[in-house]
């Protein structure tokens, strides 16, 4: 083990930077199933598989997998995009026709639809590890972005830092100014009830899905970035540790989405490297459980009333 | 309508007395199974091991068959998983047809579907999986693969009379040839003197290997050794790169693999092997001729093992016949350097575990290409 103060400290600093990117990822994934959960109260288990969606198809309008290699700025746009697109055609087919059915039935289409694209990317993509070719991502997200001392901050994790940070920023405003965001908190506190004031629900659901799972993709990219891997089971194991996240913060809070997601990459990170590096999800896990036990709801969320987007 | 009716009925029977002709004449082929993932994150491995195998059904058909009998290599992808492998072998051990099995290829398959082709009185080969158990646990159980126990001592020694490092750092997956590795790395660097300054672990299925890596920094190795596979070790190295690790990294046989020439960071990356192309005589030049024309690409260890494992599997059958016993008691008499199987990997003979003594090579990247290390340790 390092033995000085200040290798210490700067080990410390490191994992604490790593455990940021991580978390602000987590949020990132988050966020999309809290959304959806805060307005149709679903989890929806299929948006790992969306946020993998984003990471396959940025790679592939980058690297030319299907004939043609755009610049990596419009690449990214269109995976987005697709991606929100995705996230409204998987409500529209799978989830929509089952609105007024159990919600059991709507969870297990939801893990169906999970398997589903995961096999789909399978098919279309190939088994093994897709990484970014070097030459079309910009140089400079590699090359250090600050350095003190043995604590390197590359690029990438500024760039992830800061978009998890201004997209947040974004949706809140989206969800506290615009007429859109007081439809969905409208439908979040009581449906018919907003059906009947004449908010479009329908309409206002697919907006959600949009929302959430463009998020998903911005995440599915980042990652695919920062790790260079992209493969068509990543988004189940992320998919799980951002739901873990999401109900560590409180289902249905955006700001404990948030939160859950960074005490989760801090804590994972944390475990890793001052614990045992074979534990470091479990401790994660541990730690969600703790906080559950004590307060049930989340950290954010209030058991009574009813859910999204208070804080 | 009715004679539209009559033909398809006519043609129906044409198709069925075809495919029973056909069936008819398989059953005629001696069936040679193949295990190994030939899908998921592991399939350029199994492309080795399938390749080799097929090439070496032609040449064993192209030359009249075993006694006259063509041979049919049947492939079962069981994707490295320890639960498909035993699903697989399991499958294997009630065709009375087959009366050898070649594989797998990870040692944790290996040792899974160990048990079940032990208790089916089913002799197999392995050709790739170097965990050291695997011969001790069962007589059925043959392999011309060298173990982890002699490749972690010779890449220990490697790294310290050749490479000259002091401090090394381990970095193993969490599985029984990593785990098989690291022990036997460590045991030798004791005895060498090479300090091992740091081991942590990973799993398969993570793809953030940064909270290791950091730690890993701090201690300042000289080299950092990765017990483990390839898909993962690209990760590893890259990642480290971007922390600013500028340590040397190496690793087993688990990373002999392509994907990790298109990496620029893995540049000077150097690995154990047991096969170069590069360094046998007229037949090795032979196999490497047939094998770029049949599959355009370079033949690697995994392949050029598999094509020596059914030629020694077609060497049994043509002795005894199909015969599971009589093939694992030929097997088992192939025992010294008289009697060895002579094929393109060397001699190959197996010791009272079906174990066998071959020689590592050491391979490095250079400009994105395989090429032998210059300084070989014999």
């Amino acid at each position: 083990m390092p033995t000085t103060l200040l290798e210490q400290s700067s080990l410390f600093l490191q994992q604490f930077v790593n455990g940021m990117t991580l978390g602000s990822i987590y949020a990132l994934i988050a966020v999309g199933y809290t959304m959806v959960y805060g307005v149709i109260q679903l989890i929806n288990f299929a948006h790992g598989e969306i946020y993998m969606l984003g990471a396959f198809l940025s790679f592939s309008l980058v690297s030319g997998f299907f004939g043609v290699g755009l610049p990596f700025v419009l690449a990214v746009t269109i995976a987005v995009l697709v991606c929100a697109l995705a996230g409204v055609l998987l409500d529209l087919v799978a989830y929509r026709p089952l609105r007024r059915s159990p919600r059991l039935a709507a969870l297990i289409t939801a893990i169906g639809m999970s398997i589903f694209l995961q096999n789909l990317a399978l098919l279309i993509w190939g088994g093994q590890i897709r990484s970014f070719p070097r030459a079309v991502i910009p140089v400079f997200l590699f090359a250090p972005a600050l350095q003190f001392g043995e604590v390197v901050v590359s690029w990438l994790q500024v760039v992830i830092l800061l978009t998890a940070v201004i997209l947040m920023v974004v949706l809140q405003l989206i969800v506290h100014y615009t007429r859109l965001g007081r439809a969905m908190r409208a439908i979040a506190q009581d449906q018919t009830a907003a059906a009947l004031m004449g908010v479009n629900v329908d309409r206002v659901v697919s907006y959600t899905f949009a929302l959430g799972s463009g998020l998903g993709g911005v995440a599915g990219i980042l990652v695919g970035l920062y790790y260079n891997a992209v493969y068509p089971t990543m988004g189940y194991l992320a998919g799980i540790k951002a739901f873990a996240a999401a109900v560590l913060g409180g289902i249905g809070s955006i700001p404990g989405a948030i939160l859950g997601g960074g005490i989760l990459g801090l804590a994972e990170v944390f475990g890793a490297g001052y614990i045992s590096s074979s534990y470091g999800d479990g401790i994660a896990y541990a730690i969600m459980i703790l906080v559950i036990l004590v307060k049930p709801a989340g950290l954010f969320g209030r058991p009574s009333s009813n859910k999204l987007y208070r804080g | 309508m009715n004679t539209g009716r009559f033909f398809l009925v006519l043609a129906g029977l044409v198709l069925l007395s075809l495919s029973a002709g056909s069936v008819w004449a398989q059953a005629e082929k001696i069936k040679i199974p193949v295990a190994a993932p030939f899908t998921g994150p592991l399939a350029s491995f199994g492309e080795g091991i399938k390749n080799g195998a097929l090439l070496k059904e032609d040449e064993i058909n192209a030359s009249g068959g075993i006694n006259g009998r063509m041979v049919e290599i049947v492939l079962a992808d069981e994707l490295c998983d320890p639960q498909e492998a035993a699903a697989v072998a399991t499958r294997f051990a009630h065709d009375p047809q087959v009366v050898i099995v070649i594989g797998h290829l990870c040692s944790s398959a290996t040792l899974a579907a160990l048990p079940i082709y032990k208790e089916a009185g089913l002799p197999a080969i392995t050709p790739a999986s170097t965990n050291p158990e695997i011969g001790r646990l069962s007589s059925y159980y043959f392999r011309n693969v060298y173990r982890d126990d002699f490749q972690g001592d010779f890449l220990a020694a490697y790294a310290e009379k050749v490479k000259k490092f002091k401090k090394v750092a381990i970095f193993y997956e969490v599985n029984d040839y990593a785990l098989g590795l690291k022990d036997a790395f460590t045991k030798a660097a004791e005895k060498l003197g090479l300090r091992i300054v740091g081991a942590e672990s990973y799993m398969a299925k993570t793809a953030d290997f940064k909270a290791q890596l950091s730690k890993f920094k701090m201690l300042r190795p000289d080299a950092v050794f990765i017990a483990g596979y390839a898909p993962q070790a690209t990760l590893i190295i890259s990642q480290a790169r971007s922390l600013g690790l500028k340590c040397a990294f190496f690793g087993a046989d688990g990373l002999d693999d392509a994907v990790l020439l298109k990496n620029p960071d893995a540049e000077g990356l150097f690995v154990t092997t047991p096969f170069l192309a590069d360094q046998g005589g007229a037949r090795v030049n032979d196999f490497v001729e047939h094998y770029r024309e049949k599959f355009s690409l370079e033949p690697n260890w995994f392949a050029a093992n598999t094509y020596d494992a059914v030629g020694m599997a077609a060497a049994a059958i043509a002795a005894v016949g199909l015969d599971r016993g009589k093939v694992r008691a030929w097997l088992a008499g192939v025992s010294s350097p008289e009697k060895a199987y002579q094929g393109i990997t060397g001699a190959t003979y197996f010791d009272e575990n079906g174990d066998c003594l071959k020689a590592a090579l050491v391979k490095m990247i250079r400009d994105g290409r395989w090429v032998s290390a210059g300084e070989q340790l014999r």
